[in-house]
């Protein structure tokens, strides 16, 4: 009759994720916050990585090739340009509203056409910027293709009055202005960047920190989960059905579990999505490393559990619990750069180990089976293991009996 | 193990902290009967039911159930009984079905054996079109019949229903006692306990009049009342006046 050794504790779980995603306001909480905590990401360290900038610009040409070269500056995806009348720009320079103004000269059009080099002046406070200098050069590289372009304009067409075949006015200009817009559409090399090993940005840096207290949250969410049994009367309810004390503790221990899973591969989801700082590869490491670190996480969470009599006391266990261990090992910070008794104190905390190995994958790229990912792997096994037997040991179906 | 005996209650003891809740009670039930315990809140009604299945640790004496010992064998009296607890035991939260569904499973049914029962149970207590509903959104009555149905997914041959129609408007509490008599009339046994006479009077062939921890009285409910006189005008309320100089309801 009994389909199988594993049959309640599943259905246990289940129902404890039912439970779950039939409490709106928990399950609001738990996807808000991580969506909350990416937007702030987002918001704080930029979608991308990529560089951008505004390009100042002031045009006293009196041709037009001045604003092609604002339009073409502007077509580049680092770059947007702002056009300023020349007080304006001078007042703001003065004011150090901006420190990098690029003046195109009054003989700019003619310059060009005529071969000689354009008359462009950089305006700028100090050395204008790591910004001002890197927009400084896709200024100048905008303006060295638009003189070679008039060059070799200028050579066709002195070829082709040579052999005297006289082209219509302007018919060379637009016909190489043309190839070169080609050119420009389909470049020879196309460059593709891609993150190898060690990251740093700050995304990359903090996420560890992030997953790893969020991993934490399961210790509070199923700490009350026997507590509450308790106080429905379905504790005894189950027991009476001959349901073991085994059977109860591994389907509590799997409902937690499966919950912290469900909110760690949204947040690493969210994380990919907002910042792309996954491959598929290294998608699949952090999932499997959130595996074992929401297994031996939601066994700690087991054992406030199994001890707690009252939902204050598990509360508060499972608070305190958080907070010494992340004082001691440490979310935010690195504690394997802790010294002496710190270090070995860090040692024996949840959080030491699951922000060693998000660390060593997310931040160093190392793969799940290097030695130190490994050595994480482990320890949180282990914590897993000895934080089960503990809530075995502790674990007393009857608490109206003192 | 004769029917007469089907279940047996032997001297059976629960000390709390120094406080005794039941004092020596003894009694049996015939396999097939609805057997009452009466009493006033505080009576030890729950105490004996809590032991009897297996629930909570005996302090003194023993019970029996089809033969198997509830202390050396609560498995297997285990696989014999439903409850029906006092309190509601249930998810509020989840729908009457899941609710079934899940306790059956817990009592081993594979998830289709599970459904199969769950609906066949909410048809019993008359729930059938509000099986996907949560049951927070059920009257307190309907919440009841809930409770009840879950005591029996897995088709118990002994029934312990404790004051199952406490807080519940007329139309369940008569649904529940329809349905309690349509479970005995298809073979079940059911302890039955209540602070309410009439219920027990209407429901009960034998009842145990509990006061104290103790049971004071065990009769048929017609036996008890003509120990005082004319059976068709004394009340079980004036039984338990005449026993113990307090009336039913004021008492606990
Ligand atoms: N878990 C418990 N701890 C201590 N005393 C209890 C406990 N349960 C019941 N009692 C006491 O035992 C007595 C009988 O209670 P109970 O069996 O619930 O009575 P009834 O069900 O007849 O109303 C009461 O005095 C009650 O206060
Ligand atoms: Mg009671």
């Amino acid at each position: 009759m009994s389909p199988g050794p594993l049959a309640r504790p599943l259905a246990l779980a289940g129902k404890e994720l039912k439970l779950f995603f039939r409490d709106h306001q928990a399950l609001l909480f738990s996807l808000a916050l991580p969506l909350v905590l990416v937007f702030l990401m987002v918001g704080t360290f930029g979608g991308q990585a990529a560089f951008h900038a505004t390009a100042y610009f002031v045009n006293l040409d009196s041709g037009p090739a001045g604003a092609e070269l604002a339009r073409r500056l502007d077509a580049l995806p680092e770059i947007t340009v702002k056009v300023l009348e020349a007080q304006d720009a001078e007042r703001r320079l003065a004011a150090s509203d901006v420190v990098n103004v690029i003046v195109v000269g009054e003989g700019f059009s003619e310059d060009l056409a005529a071969g000689r080099t354009p008359p462009v002046t950089v305006r700028q406070r100090g050395n204008g910027g790591t910004e001002g200098q890197i927009v400084n050069s896709y200024a100048a590289a905008v303006i060295r293709e638009m003189m070679g372009e008039r060059q070799v304009a200028r050579r066709v067409a002195d070829v082709l009055a040579g052999a005297g075949l006289p082209a219509p006015p302007g018919e060379i200009e637009t016909r190489v202005a043309a190839l070169f817009n080609e050119a420009r559409a389909h470049p020879p090399v196309h460059v593709v960047e891609e993150a190898v090993g060690a990251r740093s940005e700050p995304v990359a840096i903090f996420l560890p920190g992030l997953v790893t207290m969020f991993t934490l949250f399961a210790i509070s969410l199923g700490a009350a989960v026997l507590v509450e049994e308790r106080k429905k009367g379905t504790l005894e309810r189950l027991m009476a059905t001959g349901l073991s004390r085994g059977e109860l503790l591994a389907g509590t221990w799997l409902g937690t579990f499966g919950r912290g899973l469900f909110q760690v591969a949204f947040l690493f989801a969210l994380a990919w999505a907002g910042f792309r700082i996954f491959t598929p590869a290294t998608f699949g490491s952090v999932l499997a490393f959130g595996v074992v670190a929401v297994a031996a996480v939601s066994a700690v969470s087991l054992v406030i559990a199994s001890l707690a009599r009252t939902a204050d006391q598990a509360i508060w266990i499972a608070v305190f619990t958080t907070m010494v261990m992340s004082v001691l090992g440490g979310s935010f910070f690195d504690s394997s750069a802790l010294k002496g008794p710190a270090a070995v104190l860090a040692r024996l905390t949840y959080n030491h180990w699951a922000n060693d190995g998000l660390r060593r994958i997310i931040t160093r790229g190392e793969p799940l089976a290097s030695p130190g990912v490994l050595t994480d792997i482990l320890v949180l096994g282990g914590i897993a293991l000895v934080s089960a037997a503990v809530a075995a040991a502790v674990f007393r179906v009857r608490g109206d009996e003192k | 193990m004769a029917d007469a005996e089907f279940v047996v209650v032997r001297d059976l003891r629960k000390v709390f902290n120094g406080h005794t809740a039941v004092d020596g009670v003894s009694f049996t039930i015939e396999r097939g009967e609805i057997f009452g315990l009466l009493g006033p809140n505080g009576a030890g009604k729950t105490t004996t039911i809590r032991m009897m299945s297996t629930t909570l640790p005996i302090s003194a004496g023993d019970v029996t159930v089809a033969g198997h010992s509830v202390r050396r064998k609560p498995a297997a009296v285990r696989r014999h009984i439903g409850v029906c607890p006092q309190e509601l035991a249930l998810y509020l939260e989840l729908t009457a079905l899941d609710n079934l569904v899940f306790f059956g499973r817990m009592r081993g049914l594979s998830r289709r054996e599970a459904a199969a029962q769950a609906m066949e149970n909410l048809e019993l207590v008359g729930l059938t079109d509000r099986a996907r509903q949560p049951v927070a959104k059920f009257s307190g009555g309907m919440k009841r019949r809930v409770n009840l149905a879950i005591a029996l997914m897995n088709r118990p041959e002994l029934l312990f229903l404790d004051e199952p129609t406490v807080g519940v408007d007329p139309q369940s509490r008569n649904h529940i006692f329809d349905t309690i008599e349509g479970l005995r009339d298809g073979g079940m046994t059911v302890l039955y306990t209540t602070h309410y006479m009439e219920e027990a009077d209407r429901l009960c062939r034998r009842i145990a009049i509990m006061d104290g921890g103790r049971v004071i009285a065990l009769d048929t409910p017609h036996n008890l009342k003509a120990r005082y006189g004319d059976p068709e005008r004394v009340t079980l309320e004036d039984v338990f006046l005449r026993l113990t100089g307090r009336r039913l309801r004021d008492a606990g």
